[in-house]
C-alpha cells in the first residue's frame, strides 16, 4: 500500500534514513523539521498520516498534535518519542496520537504500526464478528479459533496473538505492537516471548496437517496471509 | 553525655536541674530571712533584758515591778511579753504565764508555750540580780501562723514558677519535635524517591520556617541538579541508542546478503542487541527512579498478575527445560504499575531461568508479610547464590559470572529493585535451601 506521508522529524541523519526506506517501501514522504512547517504542510496537502517526533524546534510535537485536533483535522498521526520520558506517552495519547512509538525505530516497524492505523479507522467490526484470515476464523467474542471449519484449542494469549495476527491479515504486525496488544506490556523482554508463543500457536495450527500459514519476517515480526 | 543527645532526655535533664535550682534557692531565701528576723528579735529583747538587769542593779524589787509595768503600758514595748519571778518561780509581775519553765538564755518557743496570742517567737530568759529573774518574749511573726504562710507562699509560688516552665518546656519541646518529625518525614520520603516531597512552612517566618524554607530550597536545587544529570544520561542513552540501532538496521540488512561471513555478522547484531538492551535497561531505570511513574498507579491483583506471568513465561521455561509453577497464592492488591510489576517478576523468572541448569522448578508465589504487605516471592531450586554475594548482585553490572557464559548483562536485579521501591517495597535474597528466593515485599496500602 503506498501511502502519502509527513515526516515531521529534525534530526537530519533519521530523517535521511527513515525517508529513504519509506520511499523504498513505496511511500511518498514529505519532511518537515519543525512544528510550524508541518501544521503548513498539513494544510497544504492531503495526507494519509503523520510521523511525529515530540521533541521540535518552535512549536512542540504535542503542540501540533493539539492544534490539529483542535481543528478537527482527524489526520492519523504516529507519534515517535525517546525512551525514558514516560509522561510524554500519556500526554501524547491523551493529545489525540494513534499509537505511539520509542526511537530508535525503524522504517519496518512504522510501516507495520501506520498499516495497523488506517487498517483499525477503516475497520469497524462489530462486537461478536468473526474475522478471517485464509482459512483461519476467529470470533473474539466467542473465545474460538477454527482452521478450516475445525476447531482449534488454545490458551488465553495463544487465542489473543492469532486474533491480532488475524485482525491485521495481510500486514506485517511487530513484536513490539504484539507485546502492547497481546500483554499490555511496555518492555520487551530478555525472553523472545513472542517467538515462544507463536511456536505454540503454530503447531495448534498445524495439529491436523496442514501448511504454516503464519510468516516470519527475520527482525521484524510476523503476518499471516488473508 | 551521650544519654542527652535526645531531645526528650535533654528536656528532662533541663527540668530536673532547673527545679532542683529553684528548690534550693527557696530553701535557702526562706532560711535566711527566717534567721534575720529571729537575729532582729533576739537583738530587740536582749537590749530590753539589759535594760531591765540595769535598773535592777539600781533599785529594789517594787522598782523592778513598777518599771516593768511602765514598759507594758509603753507603746513601744508593749508587744513584749514580761514576767518577773523569784528564785521559786513565784510570779512578781507580768503580762504573760509560762505552763512550763524555760532554760536560762535564748529559746524559741511556739504556741505550746501557753502565752495567749502567740504562734511563733524568741523568749530570753536571764537573772537581773537580787534572786530575780526576768523572762522577755516577742513574736517573730508579724501575725499568727505566719510561718506556715510563708511556707505555703514559697511552695505556692515556686510551684508555680516549676509549673511553667515544666509546660513551656513541654510545649517548646513538642513544636521542636514537631518541626524534626515534619523534616525527618519529608527526609524518608526523598530517600524513597519521591523528590517532590517538601517540608510544610507555615509563613510565619519564624526560625523554623525560615529553616524549613532553606531546606526546600536546597531540595530544589538538587532536584534540578539531578534532573538535569538524568536529562544528560538520557541523552547520551538515547545519542548513542539511534547510532547503534543504525548499525543494527545496516547490519540486519547485510546479513541477509552475506555468505561465509553469515555468521560473524549474526554474532555482531547480538552484541547489537545486547547493547540497546543494556542501554533500555539503563534509561528504564532512569525512568523508574524520575518517579513519574507513581503519578499512573492503580490497583493492581497480584494474584492476577502473578497467574498471567506464569502463562507468559511457563513455555519459554519448558522450552529451556525448567519447570515454572504457582505457588501459594494469596489475594492481594497493591497501588502500582502493572507494567513495571510485571516486567520485575518477569525479570525474576528469566534470572531464575539463566542461572539454573535444566530440570530445575521454579516457583511464582504470593504470600502476606507481616499485616500491611505482601511479597511476591520467586524461587528455585538451583544452586542458588552465597549470601556473602547477595549484595553483589544487586549492584549495577555486579554480575557473579564474569565470563558472561550465561547473559544477561547486570542490570536486572537493580531494575527490579527500583521497581519495588517505586513501589514503596523492599526486596531482598534468601537462602532457599537449595536454590535462591527473591522476594519482593510491597506494602498493601501506598
Amino acid at each position: 500500500m503506498s501511502l502519502n506521508l509527513l515526516l515531521v522529524e529534525d534530526d537530519a541523519t533519521l530523517v535521511a534514513m527513515l525517508g529513504q526506506e519509506l520511499r523504498d517501501m513505496g511511500h511518498r514522504v514529505t519532511v518537515a523539521t519543525d512544528g510550524r512547517v508541518a501544521l503548513d504542510a498539513v494544510v497544504r496537502d492531503r495526507f494519509d498520516a503523520m510521523i511525529l517526533d515530540i521533541m521540535l524546534p518552535q512549536v512542540d510535537g504535542l503542540s501540533v498534535l493539539q492544534r490539529l485536533r483542535q481543528d478537527a483535522i482527524g489526520l492519523p498521526v504516529l507519534v515517535l518519542s525517546a525512551l525514558g520520558r514516560p509522561v510524554e506517552k500519556i500526554e501524547g495519547l491523551d493529545a489525540g496520537a494513534d499509537d505511539y512509538v520509542v526511537k530508535p525505530v525503524t522504517a519496518a516497524e512504522i510501516n507495520a504500526r501506520l498499516n495497523a492505523i488506517l487498517r483499525g479507522r477503516r475497520q469497524t467490526v462489530q462486537e461478536g464478528d468473526s474475522l478471517r484470515a485464509g482459512d483461519i476464523v476467529v470470533s473474539p467474542a466467542r473465545f474460538r479459533a477454527w482452521r478450516g471449519g475445525k476447531p482449534v484449542e488454545l490458551s488465553k494469549i495463544e487465542f489473543a496473538l492469532l486474533t491480532e495476527l488475524v485482525r491485521n491479515a495481510d500486514s506485517i504486525v511487530t513484536r513490539a505492537m504484539l507485546l502492547e496488544k497481546v500483554w499490555g506490556y511496555d518492555f520487551e523482554p530478555a525472553t523472545n516471548l513472542v517467538e515462544v508463543h507463536i511456536r505454540r500457536v503454530r503447531s495448534k495450527l498445524m495439529a491436523d496437517g496442514g501448511e504454516d500459514p503464519i510468516v516470519t519476517i527475520r527482525g521484524v515480526g510476523y503476518r499471516l496471509p488473508a | 553525655m551521650k544519654g542527652l543527645r535526645s531531645l526528650r532526655a535533654l528536656t528532662a535533664a533541663f527540668l530536673l536541674a532547673f527545679i532542683a535550682a529553684t528548690a534550693l534557692t527557696g530553701l535557702l531565701v526562706y532560711r535566711a530571712t527566717h534567721d534575720a528576723v529571729r537575729e532582729l528579735v533576739d537583738r530587740r529583747i536582749a537590749t530590753v533584758a539589759s535594760e531591765v538587769g540595769a535598773l535592777a542593779a539600781r533599785t529594789d524589787r517594787a522598782g523592778v515591778s513598777r518599771a516593768l509595768e511602765a514598759m507594758m503600758r509603753d507603746r513601744d514595748t508593749g508587744d513584749l511579753g514580761l514576767l518577773l519571778t523569784d528564785a521559786n518561780s513565784r510570779v512578781l509581775t507580768g503580762n504573760i504565764r509560762l505552763n512550763r519553765p524555760l532554760p536560762e538564755g535564748f529559746t524559741t518557743v511556739d504556741k505550746g508555750l501557753g502565752v495567749k496570742g502567740l504562734s511563733g517567737g524568741r523568749a530570753l530568759v536571764r537573772p537581773v540580780g537580787d534572786g530575780l529573774i526576768l523572762t522577755v518574749v516577742a513574736e517573730t511573726e508579724p501575725f499568727d501562723d505566719y510561718s506556715d504562710a510563708r511556707r505555703r507562699i514559697y511552695l505556692f509560688g515556686f510551684g508555680s514558677i516549676i509549673l511553667i516552665v515544666v509546660a513551656g518546656v513541654a510545649t517548646f519541646g513538642t513544636i521542636i519535635g514537631r518541626r524534626i518529625v515534619a523534616m525527618r518525614r519529608t527526609v524518608e520520603a526523598i530517600i524513597d524517591g519521591d523528590m517532590q516531597s517538601r517540608v510544610p512552612v507555615d509563613g510565619s517566618d519564624s526560625a523554623f520556617d525560615q529553616q524549613a524554607r532553606a531546606f526546600n530550597a536546597m531540595l530544589d536545587r538538587i532536584a534540578r541538579l539531578m534532573e538535569e544529570v538524568r536529562n544528560v544520561s538520557n541523552d547520551i542513552a538515547h545519542d548513542l541508542r539511534t547510532p547503534l540501532s543504525r548499525l543494527r538496521a545496516r547490519l540486519a540488512k547485510t546479513v541477509g546478503m552475506a555468505g561465509e561471513e553469515g555468521s560473524e555478522l549474526e554474532a555482531a547484531l547480538g552484541d547489537c542487541d545486547q547493547l540497546l538492551a543494556m542501554f533500555t535497561a539503563i534509561l528504564r531505570i532512569a525512568e523508574i527512579e524520575g518517579g513519574a511513574r507513581r503519578a499512573g498507579f492503580e490497583p493492581v491483583d497480584l494474584a492476577t498478575l502473578a497467574g498471567h506471568v506464569v502463562e507468559t513465561m511457563a513455555p519459554a521455561a519448558e522450552d529451556n527445560g525448567h519447570r515454572l509453577e504457582a505457588g501459594e497464592q494469596r489475594a492481594a492488591s497493591v497501588p502500582g504499575d502493572r507494567r513495571l510489576l510485571a516486567q520485575a517478576v518477569i525479570n525474576l523468572v528469566e534470572n531464575a531461568i539463566r542461572h539454573t541448569p535444566p530440570g530445575s522448578l521454579i516457583r511464582l508465589s504470593l504470600r502476606p508479610e507481616g499485616a500491611e504487605g505482601v511479597a511476591l516471592v520467586v524461587e528455585d531450586d538451583g544452586p542458588g547464590i552465597p549470601p556473602e554475594l547477595h549484595g553483589q548482585v544487586l549492584r549495577r553490572f555486579g554480575r557473579l559470572d564474569r565470563s558472561r557464559a550465561t547473559g544477561g548483562h547486570g542490570l536486572g536485579l537493580p531494575l527490579v529493585e527500583a521497581i519495588t521501591r517505586l513501589h514503596g517495597g523492599t526486596m531482598r535474597l534468601e537462602d532457599a535451601a537449595p536454590g535462591l528466593r527473591v522476594v519482593l515485599r510491597l506494602p498493601l496500602a501506598g
